[in-house]
Order: C-alpha cells, then structure tokens, then sequence
C-alpha cells in the first residue's frame, strides 16, 4: 500500500491551498459572526434563536462546496499537470485517487468541526447531538465529493466542470429557498425537501434535535442512498475516463 | 550522487520496441518503431517537434496503449508495466510535474514514498538528490518561489529519489538559461559514470552530441537514423556545407542553385542560404555568381557536419524553427 | 477603437461570459416579489449581486492582459495606458448598462412593479459603474487572476450583507447599521428604497453621487497601477 505514504502529502497540499481554507473555514466564520449579530435577537417560529437555524445552515451550506479541491487535485494529477509522472509510478492510480478523495472528505469534516467548535464557544451556540451532527455532515460532505468527480469525469474541459460543481452548490441553497421563496410546483417542492441534500441535512437536525430519531435516519439515509448510488456511477465515469 | 547496483548485468536490453505503431485515428503517430536500449547507454532521442518523441515515451512507459508491436522491459514482454519495472524506470516529464504546494523536499519524500524506500533511506536519498541538482539549500522553500531553471532542476530530482536503472528524460531543458541547462548536461554525465541507462529526448542537437553514446533520429513518427554520433557524421562526410549571408535571401532562386552540377539541396534559412553540395564538386564560383546576380553578399562561410547536417540531409529540413534557436 | 472592439469581441467570445452576461440578468425578470420585503422583486434587489460579480469578471479581463504580457506588449505600442484602460472600460460599461437596460425595460415587459423604472434603471447604471471602478481598483493589487477573482467573491458575500441587499438594514444592531454606510451596497439598497418610497428628489442625487463617488476614488486608484 505505497499509496499510503502519499497521504500525508496530500493533507499538506489540501492545508496549503489558502483559497478553499478561505473559502470553507474564514469566510463562513466571518458569515457566521455577522449573522449572529445580526439576528442575536430574533426567534424562529419554534422558538429557536434564528442565528442558532442560520449557523446549523452555514455550516452545511459550506459543505456543498467541498469537492472543489478533491475535483482540483485528481484533475491536476491524474489528467492533467502530473498525468505522465503519476502514470509511471509504481502504484495503483485508482487507489491513490480513492486516497485524494477520502483526504478531501476528512479535510471537509474537520473544517465543519472547526466552525462547529467556534460557534458554540465563541458565539454561545448550543449543538445539541454532536455526533448527529458530525454525520450529516460527513454525509454532505462526501456526497459533494462525488458529485464533483462525477462532473469532472464526465465532461472534458475541467472549467466547464468547475462551473457545474459551482452550479450543484449555488443551485442547492437557491433550491432550499434560502434567498427567495421558490414557486410551489411538483419540481421546486421535491428539490426544496427531499430532493435537496442541504434541506434533508437541515431537516434530518432539526428532528434528531427535536428527538424524532425516525425521521432523522430517514432523512440521513436518503442521503446515503444518494451517495451509494452516485459512488457507482462516479466509479463508471472514472473508468470510461480511464482511471 | 553514487550508484551501486547488484542487479546490473552488462550489456543487457534494458527496453525494447519491436515494430510498435500507435494511431490517433487514421494518423500514424508512431509508424512501426524498433528501438533497443542497452545497459549503460546514453541514447539522444532526435527529432523536431511533434516527430512523435513524447508519445514513443509515453508508450514506452505504458501511458498510452499501442496498436501493434510488441515491447519489453528489463526482459519482461508479457507484463513490461509491472509495478516491478515500474520501481526501476524514472521519468523527467516534459512539463514541469512537481507539487506547487510542497517544498522541494517534501516533493523528493512523495517520490522516494511511492517507490517504497524505507525512513533513513528515503532521508538520505532526498539529501542526496536535492545536493546532486544544487538545490541543497532550498530544500525547505517551497517552488512556487523559484526560478524555471530550479524548478526544471527539481522536476529532474524528483525522478531520482529511487536510482532509477533505467532513467528517461523528456526535453529536459526546455526553456530554461544556458546556465541552468549546463548544470543539467553535467547531471546527466554524471549520472552516466554511474551506469544510469539514459533515454534523452531533446531537440537540441548540441546537447546530443554532448551527452550521448549514441543517436536515434526520429521524424514524422518513424526512426529514420541510429548510430553514434561519429557514425552519423560520417554519413555526410562526403558533403560540403557553405553557408552564404545574403541581403535578400527570398530573391535567390533555389531552384536554379539545385541545378548546378553537384548541387544537392538548397534552402534558405533566415538570411542565409544553405547550399549541401558533394564533396569535391568545386561548384563555389558558380553558386556565388548566382546568389551574386539576384542578391549582395554580405558573408560565406564554410561549415564542418554535424547532427544538424545529419538532420537536415536526411530530412530536407532544420531540427529547430530559426526563431527558436 | 480597436481595443474597445476587441474588448467586446474577447467578452462575448467566452462562452461562460456569455452565459453569465445573459442567462443570468434575465432570470432576474422572473424572481418573485417578497412578502413585506424587499420592496422590489427579488430579481431586483439581488440584481445588485450580479452586477458586482459581472464587475469583477470583466475587470479580470485587464489582470489577465497584466499577467500574460499583453499589456506590456501594448506599452510599446502607439497606445497610452489612458486609452488602454478608457476603451476596455468603456466596452465593459456598455455591456453593463445593456444588462440594467434588459432587467429593467425587461421586468416592465413581463408586468413586474417597478414604480419608476426610469429611475431604477439610473440607480443600476451608477451602481455598475462603481462596480467596475472598484472592481478595477480590486485587480490592480493582484498578479493572479484566481486569487483576485476569489477573494472577490468572499468580499462579495461580506459586503452584500453587510450592506443590507440580503437582510433590511433595519433589524441590524446600531453599530452594524452604522458601519453599513461606508459599502455601496448600502447605497444600492438605499436608492431601491427610494425608489419604491423616496419623494425627495435630493435624496436619489445624493445616492448618486455617493455611488459616483466610489467610482472616481476607485478609478483612480486602479488606473494608477499601470501594467508591469
């Protein structure tokens, strides 16, 4: 397993690459910070202080984005850059992708922990079930994972790929009705709900908050369903690329 | 950098092509390639740009699958890409493959990881590596920082980590300062004192001849030439090359130079023309006089062969654009 | 004006400015309208956005020029950086204004309520040209395109908020509400309150002229950093 060694490798590069530590940890921080002051005195409909429902969506919002260096790394090394040097080394290609990508998942988790950590000691924000939420937001974060190799493998230009990933997350908040209120229809109610994976994230915490573990492993389990599905078809899309 | 090797028998076929052709659809990138690579050898990969030098590479490595032929590694025809002989090839690509993000150190500990060698080893090797590209003291910056000779300087280390046997070498010096380039040829020597079988792959006569044992010329997808250097030579040998600056090269008629007896090829190259005539012809004063007629001479001079004339006779034309060199 | 041609022929050449400098202000038309606020459609108050990020993807247009060379290949030519700069901003507000003009007469066409859309309209025009003149000033402290575009956008996210486009400025603490004056967005915001409530004429000027304001500093800035 000499793939093993790269590992660490691979974390240093994801560290360094200060855009997406911007991007993922800074900028939802100062987000978070603003909103907090902003709403520190509103209550939602249940009672729930709203910047408590705004720092839940922040944290997953980010989520959305976390393929970007997963999809910027496989794409610079296995297509691109460092194809050919990659290529005549004595290991396996697919693994050491596979390897990319659980790096990606990890570095994605933990900066979610970061901003979970930092909301509930500097901004008094109480996470009731941190092991719920550590979850969904693995699930999240790998499934943008997938996406994000899916449309790198399946079109050419890695540009039009970025768009697409961009797209998948900027698509996902609007779906959620985070920015206006989305026309009620079949397909805007079912990308709103069950078909958005932000909404399902947001809905299974809420119940999980609320005790209702049914309907929280209900909700996370159609996430899972969605990863174990994509992951298939990721995997053909890598190989019809030749990976 | 010292090389010590148990495995090394002499004059064994470190990789061979046998009749390989590759096609990109009905255009035939490699036509019907036969290549032998000897332990020890230093072989100059010759050919202008898009004569198929990288993707004889990247078959030779197994990159890219051929349509027909056969190739053999270290022996082994049945699985030539083992992650076996793998262990034993080390490639400098063309591009500059190194990670932005790492130090030129952690860059060499990724290599030296992935070719399996141990902690201490890896250690050592990294030093030894970083030391034999002169980039002892920059190991810990990171080469985003340095200059393109550096980085190409850096892109070679990262092929050594693990002493290949068996080394290939892609344009190495491709756009860097002559400085940077003379630090490579020197690498490069030596590396062959070491035993270090060497594909070199350039389009720089100059550095062939500097460095190789021996040359393969390769143009539009076929080898077209093998031999050392001095074999080669010795092919033209029995032309003259005189070069004659002219005001206005495009005015004198090649055509008409080619006619006169003796004459075997003329083309203009800048503002000069390049007259190949047979040895002994004593066709000088009439080539003049008719350059003379159509345009001032500013300048003639006489050349001994080389790789270039080697080239350009076998060819009809210059390995590199005038605007390159 | 070649290079104000050009500027144009490079913008529309690229498929994803196409489709940024089309789809997108046109799907603004078909935003709903609030409950309570923003007093606009949606399409209108989040038109703001679009126009900052249009902004500074034209204006990288000249980062990229700065990083290839081609402006120093300029340099030597019979051109003043003056005019450089003037024709490839001028392509880019044309552009812009086209896009105001499409959102508003557009939204108009579709039956949206805009009060005064005339005036509207003025209030995008300004607010675009502050957009670029910033996003010039932006550019001219980087060397990379990706970095700058980047770093933009997070700027982006901040100022949009902060300057009450996503949220009323009214639920925001003192200081915040305060602190808001200084981004143009606020300024946005404020001019499509005017819109919707103003009566006072002196107040859309002032609005204006802040927004101008932006844009003449900020010219100013980012012209001085030449090319090389």
């Amino acid at each position: 397993m000499r793939v093993l060694s790269t590992v660490k490798f691979t974390v240093l590069r994801m560290a360094r690459n200060y855009i997406v530590l911007l991007l993922l940890l800074v900028i939802p921080i100062i987000l978070i910070t603003i909103f907090s002051f902003i709403l520190s005195e509103s209550v939602t409909e249940t009672g729930v202080p709203y910047h408590y429902q705004n720092a839940l969506t922040m944290v997953l919002v980010f989520q959305l984005f976390a393929g970007a260096i997963v999809m910027y790394l496989i794409d610079h090394d296995l297509f691109k850059e460092n194809r050919m040097r990659i290529y005549t080394l004595p290991f396996n290609q697919r693994m050491y992708a596979f390897s990319i990508m659980i790096c990606g998942a990890g570095y994605s988790i933990l900066l979610g922990v970061l901003l979970m950590i930092y909301t509930q000691f500097v901004l008094g924000i109480i996470w009731a079930n941190w092991a719920w939420m550590i979850y969904i937001i693995s699930l999240m974060a790998i499934l943008s994972i997938i996406v994000c190799l899916i449309f790198t493998f399946s079109v050419k230009k890695y540009k039009i790929a970025e768009r697409l990933s961009e797209l998948y997350g900027v698509g996902f908040v609007v779906l959620a009705g985070l920015f206006f209120p989305m026309p009620e229809n079949i397909f805007f109610d079912f990308f709103g709900t069950y078909g958005n994976p932000l909404t399902l994230s947001i809905m299974s915490i809420n119940e999980m908050g609320q005790s209702n573990t049914g309907k929280a492993w209900f909700q996370a389990n159609i996430l899972l369903v969605a990863i174990v599905l994509l992951f298939i078809v990721m995997l053909n899309l890598g190989r019809r690329r030749k990976l | 950098m010292k090389v010590t090797r148990n495995e090394r028998v002499n004059n064994m076929t470190i990789a061979s092509m046998q009749g390989v052709i590759k096609r990109y659809g009905s255009h035939v990138v490699l036509d019907y390639i036969d290549l032998d690579i000897q332990e020890g050898e230093i072989i100059g990969l010759l050919g202008p740009n898009g004569a198929g030098k990288t993707t004889l590479i990247q078959t030779l490595t197994g990159m890219i699958p051929f349509d027909r032929g056969k190739i053999e590694l270290f022996g082994n025809s049945k699985n030539p890409f083992s992650n076996q002989n793998k262990e034993r090839i080390g490639l400098v690509t063309q591009e500059i493959t190194i990670f932005e993000e790492l130090t030129a150190k952690e860059n060499l500990q990724f290599f030296a990881g992935v070719y399996g060698l141990k902690r201490q080893e890896k250690k050592k090797r990294v030093e030894e590596a970083l030391e034999f590209v002169g980039l002892a003291d920059k190991g810990n910056k990171v080469p985003a920082r340095f200059s393109g000779g550096m980085k190409r300087r850096l892109n070679i280390a990262c092929a050594l980590t693990h002493r290949p046997r068996f080394l290939i070498m892609d344009e190495p010096t491709v756009g860097i300062d002559p400085q940077s380039r003379n630090y490579i040829l020197e690498a490069v020597k030596k590396l062959r004192e070491n035993g270090t079988t060497i594909l070199y792959t350039t389009h720089y006569m100059e550095e062939v001849q500097a460095i190789a044992s021996s040359v393969t010329i390769m143009d539009q997808g076929q080898i077209i030439k093998n031999g050392t250097v001095e074999e080669l030579i010795q092919t033209v040998q029995h032309e003259e090359k005189v070069r004659i600056d002219v005001t206005d090269p495009d005015s004198v008629p090649v055509n008409s130079l080619e006619k006169i007896a003796g004459v075997k090829k003329a083309i203009v190259a800048g503002s000069q023309i390049i007259i190949i005539s047979t040895f002994g012809s004593g066709n000088l004063d009439r080539i003049i006089t008719l350059v003379k007629e159509h345009a001032g001479v500013l300048g003639i001079q006489a050349d001994k062969p080389n790789l270039e004339d080697v080239f350009l006779t076998l060819t009809g034309k210059q390995l590199r654009d005038k605007e390159e060199e | 004006m070649t290079i104000f041609r050009f500027a144009l022929k490079r913008v529309f050449g690229n498929t994803t400015n196409l489709i940024f400098l089309t789809i997108f202000p046109i799907a603004c038309i078909f935003l709903p309208k609030g409950e309570g606020w923003p007093f606009l459609p949606y399409g209108y108050q989040y038109f703001g956005i679009l126009i900052l990020f249009i902004g500074i993807r034209l204006a990288t247009i000249i980062l990229e020029d700065r990083g290839k060379g081609v402006v120093k290949r300029l340099a030597v030519a019979p051109v003043s950086h003056f005019q450089y700069l003037s024709q490839n901003l001028l392509a880019y507000s044309v552009i812009l204004i086209l896009q105001c003009a499409i959102v508003v007469y557009g939204g108009i066409l579709f039956g949206q309520e805009l009060y005064q859309p005339s005036r509207l309209f003025l209030l995008f025009v300004s607010f675009c040209f502050a957009s670029l003149a910033i996003a010039l000033a932006w550019i001219s402290f980087y060397r990379r395109k990706d970095t700058s575009f980047l770093l933009y956008m997070s700027l982006i996210f901040l100022i949009v908020v902060l300057g009450g486009l996503i949220i009323p400025i009214e639920i925001f603490p003192d200081l915040l509400k305060r602190i808001a004056v200084i981004f143009p967005t606020y300024w946005l915001a404020e001019g499509l309150n005017w819109i919707v409530f103003g009566e006072n004429i002196l107040d859309f000027l002032l609005i204006n002229s802040v927004l101008w304001l932006y844009t003449i500093v900020c010219i100013i800035i980012g012209s001085t950093r030449k090319i090389y």
